[in-house]
C-alpha cells in the first residue's frame, strides 16, 4: 500500500497510512463525469445564489426549483450542478449552448380516427397549459420550438388508441414541442414513438383534464448517434389518472424527465419506466411527482438493465409531499440489474415529506446482478444457462412491459429485449 | 439551571410537574447545559480568520513547520470553496464573526485540583468528576474553550501502550505519527468545513490503540463551547492498529447563546487490518449551534468501522459519517438517529464507498421530526469497479408526529460493478391513531403513549448504546416529546 503514492500529488509518501485510490488533496471528485478544466471551484455552487430559489433552498430540494420560459433566466451549465452532475455535458451536442434551429423530428398520427393531431403557433395560448421548464436545456428548447404539435383526445372518448410517430432526419440540433390534451372524461393510450436519429431538446405537455385516464408510452428506440433531452410534464386534475410509461432503448444520450404535478383531489399518477442499456450508452430518467393536493395516489417502478463497457444509466426520482397534500399515498422505487462488468448504475430517489398526516410514503431502490437462486432452479430444470439468463432478465424487465397495455408494443418491446441480450452472447 | 434558559423549553409548570413526577429526569431537565460561566477568556481573542490568525495559532501552540504548512494550505481551499448549496440553509453562519482560537489557561493542567476554579464548576455541572470515579469510565478528556485542560488516563491503558491525547499534546509528543496520517482520510481541502477546521484546529482526541490491544472500556471525551460566538473546531485522529479494538464516545453539550455558534469537527480514523473500531455520538449541542462536521474512517483488510450517531440537539446539523472500504472483507456499519425540533435541521446520513472486493456495508437511519422540525436523510453508497463482491444494505426510517414538520430522504446509489447486492428502503410513516389508542386503552396518556412509540421505533439504535447513553437518549426522547400532542 504503500508504493501507491501517486494518488497524493503533493503530498510526501505515508508510510503504512492508508491511501484512498481517487482521492487528491481536494478529496475525492464527486462529479467525474464532467471535467472540470476551467476553475476548481466551478458550478453552480461556486456562484451560490445568483438564481433559483436562492439563500436557504437547496440545489437538490425540488420545492425550490428554479422554472422559467426564458432560457436566459438558467445559469450556464458547467456540468457540476445537482442535476447535471450525472449527464456528459460533453455529448449533448450544444443542446444547452446552442441555437436550436435545425429541422424538428417529423409527426405523424396513427391508430385513431378520434384523437387528432394539429399544429399551433408557439404564441397559441396552450402553450405552457401544463408545462413550464425547469432546466436550461428544456428552456432552450422552448424558446426555438416555433410551432407546436397538439394530440387531442376529446371528451369522453373511450379506448382509444393512437401512436404519435417521431422520426428524426437530421443530426442538426433542433427543438420540439408537443402538447396532449386529454379532455373531460376521455380514456386513450398514446404512445411517443421516437425513432430516426436527432438531437433533439424536447418539451412535452399533458393536460390531464378532470376524470380523464390517459396512459402515455414514450419509447426512445433512436439510432444510436441520436441526443434527446425530452421534458415531460404533466398537470393531472381531479379525479383523473395519468400512466406514463418512458421506454428507453436507443441513442448515444437520452434524458428523459417525466413530471406530474397534482392539482385536484382524488387524483392517481403511476409512473414506470423501463431501460436497457449497451455499452457507451447514457440513459438518464428524472422524475418528479408533485402532491400539491391532498387524497392523491402515485406509484413509481422504473427498471433498468446495463451491459457493455460504459454503460450507464442515471435514475433520480423526487416525490415532494407538499404541507396541503394530507392523505397522500405514495411510493417509488427503481431497480437495476447489472450484467456485465463496467457498467454503472446510479440510482436517488429522493422523498421530501412536508407533512405527517400522509397515509403512506415509502421508496426502494435495488441494484444487483442475476439472482443466482432464479437461475440454478431454471438450470435445475434443463435449461441451459445462456437461455435461462434470458429468461431471467426477461422476467425482471416483463413486470414493466405489462404496464403498457398493447400487444403489438409489448411484443414489439420483448423483440427488442431479446435482441438486446442477444447482443450480450458475443 | 439559574439565569440562561433554553429557549425551545417548554412551559416551566409542565416541565417541574414531569420532574416532580421522575426526579431522575432533574439531571437533564430544562437544557441542563444551557447556563455560561463568564466568558473572561473569550472576550479579547480576535473575531474572523485570516493568514495572520492561522499564524498565529500555529505559533501559539509551538507547532512544527510543516503543520503551520498545513494550516495555510487548507486556509486557501476554505477561502476558494463556495459554501455547500445541496443542504440546509447555511446563511446565518458568519464566518468573520467567530472566534477561531480561544485559550482558556496557559498550560495543561495534570490533576483535578490544577484546574481554574470556573472550569472546574463547569465540569462539576457536566458530572465528570462523577464520570471519571465510575468504573466504567476510562480516560476523559474534557475539553474547554478550544484546548483540553483536563486529561488523564487510566494506568492500566498507558501500560498495554493505548495512548490516549488531547490533539495538541500528541502532535508535541508524536510528530511522526501525525505527519503519516494527519490528513490522510480527510485531506485540507476535502470540504469548505473540513478545509477551515485544518486551517484553525485546536483540541480534539488522540487516539492509538497498538497492535492486538483490546481497549476494553469505552474512552470518552466531553467538548463544550463555552465563549460567545465562538467556533470549535477539534480534530480528533484515532488509529487502531492491525487487529485491535476500541469503542470511543463522544458527547457534546453546549450552553446556550443568542448568537449563532459554529462546531466543525474533523474525525479521522484509520482501521488497520482485522482491527475494529467503533465511534460513538451523541450530539446535543445547543439549538443555536451549527453542527457541520466531517468524520470518515478508512478500513483495511478484514477490518471493522461502526458509527453510532445520535443527533438531538443543533440548529443544523450536517454530518454523515463516512467509511472507505480500501481491504478486502473490511465492513462498515452506520446506527443513526436523529430528532428534529422546532427550528432544527437535521441533516444526517452516511457515505459507504466500496473499493475492494468482498466488502459489506449496512446504513440504519431512524429520524423524529416534530414541532415543525426537518430531518433529512443523506447518503451515499458507491461501489468502484473492481469492487466485487459488495454488499450493502440501507434502510431509513422516519417518524412524523404532527402536520408541520418535515422528513427528506436523499440517498444516492452508485454502482460500477455488477457483482454486487444493494438494497434501499425507506419508509415515512405518522403514529398512527390505532396505536395510540391502543395504549391509552391501557391507561396511558398521550403524551407518554406517544413518548413510548417513539422510543420503541429508535430501540434498535438505543440498544446499541452504552447503558448511560441509552438511558440518556430515552430520556431525552421523553423530555422531546413532552407537549407534543394537542
Amino acid at each position: 500500500m504503500s508504493e501507491t503514492t501517486t494518488h497524493i500529488p503533493e503530498e510526501k509518501a505515508r508510510i503504512g497510512a492508508p491511501s484512498i485510490p481517487g482521492f487528491t488533496e481536494e478529496g475525492e471528485d464527486l462529479s467525474p463525469i464532467n471535467d472540470n478544466t476551467s476553475s476548481p471551484l466551478g458550478g453552480s455552487a461556486a456562484k451560490a445564489h445568483s438564481h433559483g430559489g436562492g439563500v436557504g433552498v437547496p440545489d437538490s430540494s425540488r420545492a425550490g426549483r428554479l422554472t422559467s420560459y426564458n432560457v436566459d433566466d438558467f445559469a450556464k451549465l458547467t456540468g457540476r450542478e445537482e442535476d447535471w452532475r450525472f449527464t456528459p455535458l460533453k455529448r449533448i451536442k450544444g443542446l444547452h449552448t446552442d441555437e436550436l434551429t435545425g429541422a424538428a423530428p417529423k409527426v405523424e398520427l396513427t391508430g385513431s380516427d378520434v384523437v387528432t393531431l394539429s399544429e399551433v403557433p408557439a404564441d397559441d395560448v396552450l402553450n405552457g397549459i401544463a408545462h413550464t421548464p425547469d432546466d436550461r436545456v428544456s428552456a432552450n428548447g422552448w424558446k426555438y420550438a416555433t410551432t407546436s404539435q397538439v394530440v387531442t383526445i376529446p371528451k369522453n372518448a373511450e379506448g382509444e388508441k393512437a401512436t404519435l410517430r417521431i422520426t428524426g432526419e437530421s443530426l442538426e440540433a433542433a427543438a420540439q414541442h408537443i402538447i396532449v390534451v386529454a379532455e373531460e372524461n376521455s380514456e386513450a393510450t398514446v404512445v411517443l414513438d421516437h425513432v430516426g436519429s436527432a438531437v433533439l431538446a424536447q418539451n412535452v405537455e399533458f393536460d390531464v383534464r378532470p376524470n380523464a385516464r390517459l396512459t402515455v408510452v414514450s419509447l426512445q428506440a433512436w439510432e444510436d448517434d441520436s441526443v434527446h433531452a425530452s421534458s415531460q410534464q404533466a398537470l393531472v386534475a381531479a379525479g383523473a389518472s395519468f400512466k406514463h410509461v418512458a421506454v428507453t432503448f436507443g441513442g448515444d444520450l437520452v434524458r428523459v424527465n417525466p413530471s406530474a404535478r397534482f392539482t385536484g383531489e382524488r387524483a392517481e399518477v403511476e409512473l414506470y419506466g423501463l431501460y436497457f442499456a449497451d455499452a457507451g450508452q447514457h440513459l438518464e430518467h428524472r422524475l418528479f411527482v408533485d402532491h400539491a393536493v391532498a387524497n392523491c395516489k402515485s406509484n413509481v417502478l422504473y427498471k433498468g438493465a446495463l451491459q457493455g463497457k460504459d454503460a450507464h444509466t442515471v435514475w433520480v426520482g423526487d416525490v415532494l409531499i407538499q404541507k396541503a397534500a394530507v392523505g397522500t399515498d405514495s411510493y417509488e422505487a427503481n431497480r437495476n440489474l447489472v450484467l456485465t462488468d463496467g457498467a454503472r448504475a446510479d440510482s436517488v430517489p429522493n422523498l421530501e415529506i412536508e407533512t405527517g398526516l400522509i397515509d403512506g410514503a415509502g421508496h426502494a431502490s435495488t441494484t444487483g446482478r442475476f439472482d443466482d437462486e432464479h437461475l440454478f432452479y431454471l438450470m435445475a430444470r434443463g435449461i441451459d444457462e445462456k437461455t435461462a439468463r434470458r429468461l431471467v432478465v426477461r422476467g425482471f424487465l416483463n413486470e414493466i412491459v405489462q404496464q403498457i397495455g398493447d400487444e403489438a408494443l409489448q411484443e414489439r418491446l420483448t423483440d427488442t429485449i431479446e435482441s438486446e441480450l442477444a447482443a450480450t452472447d458475443n | 439551571m439559574t439565569d440562561q434558559i433554553a429557549q425551545e423549553s417548554a412551559d416551566p409548570g409542565v416541565i417541574s410537574e414531569i420532574l416532580e413526577k421522575n426526579p431522575e429526569l432533574q439531571g437533564i431537565g430544562n437544557y441542563e447545559y444551557g447556563w455560561a460561566d463568564k466568558d473572561v477568556a473569550g472576550a479579547n481573542a480576535r473575531r474572523g480568520i485570516d493568514k495572520d490568525v492561522v499564524a498565529n495559532i500555529s505559533a501559539l501552540k509551538s507547532e512544527p513547520e510543516w503543520m503551520l504548512d498545513i494550516r495555510q494550505k487548507a486556509l486557501k481551499y476554505f477561502d476558494r470553496k463556495p459554501m455547500p448549496t445541496w443542504g440546509p440553509d447555511l446563511s446565518g453562519i458568519d464566518f468573520d464573526n467567530i472566534k477561531y482560537f480561544v485559550r482558556s489557561t496557559e498550560k495543561q493542567a495534570t490533576s483535578w485540583e490544577d484546574l481554574p476554579e470556573d472550569i472546574k464548576n463547569t465540569y462539576d455541572k457536566l458530572g465528570i468528576p462523577e464520570a471519571e470515579k465510575q468504573a466504567l469510565v476510562s480516560g476523559v478528556a474534557a475539553q474547554y474553550e478550544s484546548e483540553v485542560v483536563y486529561h488523564q488516563l487510566r494506568e492500566d491503558l498507558e501500560r498495554q501502550g493505548v495512548i490516549f491525547l488531547d490533539t495538541d499534546t500528541g502532535l508535541k509528543e508524536h510528530p511522526e505519527i501525525f505527519q503519516e496520517y494527519f490528513g490522510s482520510v480527510i485531506p485540507a481541502g476535502d470540504n469548505k468545513f473540513a478545509s477551515l477546521n485544518t486551517a484553525a484546529w485546536s483540541g480534539g482526541s488522540f487516539v492509538y490503540v497498538p497492535k492486538g490491544v483490546h481497549v476494553e472500556i469505552p474512552l470518552q471525551a466531553y467538548f463544550r463551547i463555552n465563549t460567545e460566538n465562538m467556533g470549535q473546531f477539534e480534530r480528533t485522529l484515532i488509529i487502531a492498529d492491525e487487529g485491535s479494538y476500541v469503542h470511543y464516545i463522544e458527547g457534546c453539550t453546549a450552553p446556550v447563546y443568542k448568537s449563532d455558534s459554529l462546531h466543525s469537527a474533523v474525525v479521522e480514523i484509520i482501521v488497520k487490518k482485522n482491527a475494529r473500531v467503533r465511534y460513538t455520538t451523541i450530539q446535543n449541542w445547543s439549538n443555536n449551534v451549527y453542527n457541520l462536521v466531517t468524520k470518515r474512517a478508512v478500513c483495511e483488510e478484514g477490518a471493522t468501522m461502526e458509527w453510532v450517531d445520535g443527533n438531538i440537539g443543533s440548529k443544523v446539523t450536517m454530518k454523515y459519517p463516512a467509511v472507505y472500504l480500501v481491504g478486502e472483507h473490511a465492513k462498515g456499519e452506520t446506527l443513526s438517529i436523529a430528532f428534529a425540533g422546532a427550528d432544527q435541521h437535521q441533516d444526517t446520513g452516511s457515505k459507504m464507498v466500496h473499493i475492494a472486493p468482498n466488502t459489506s456495508s449496512a446504513i440504519v437511519a431512524k429520524s423524529v421530526a416534530r414541532n415543525g422540525g426537518r430531518s433529512a436523510y443523506r447518503g451515499l453508497v458507491q461501489v468502484r469497479e473492481g469492487a466485487k463482491g459488495t454488499k450493502n444494505s440501507v434502510v431509513c426510517d422516519a417518524l412524523l408526529v404532527d402536520q408541520i414538520s418535515r422528513s427528506d430522504t436523499y440517498p444516492y446509489i452508485d454502482v460500477r460493478e455488477d457483482d454486487v447486492t444493494m438494497g434501499h428502503e425507506a419508509t415515512v410513516s405518522r403514529v398512527s391513531e390505532e396505536q395510540l389508542f391502543y395504549l391509552q386503552s391501557r391507561g396511558l396518556a398521550e403524551d407518554e403513549a406517544m413518548a413510548m412509540i417513539v422510543r420503541g421505533f429508535v430501540e434498535p439504535i438505543a440498544r446499541e448504546l452504552p447503558m448511560e447513553y441509552a438511558l440518556e437518549l430515552n430520556r431525552l426522547i421523553e423530555l422531546q416529546m413532552e407537549g407534543s400532542v394537542g
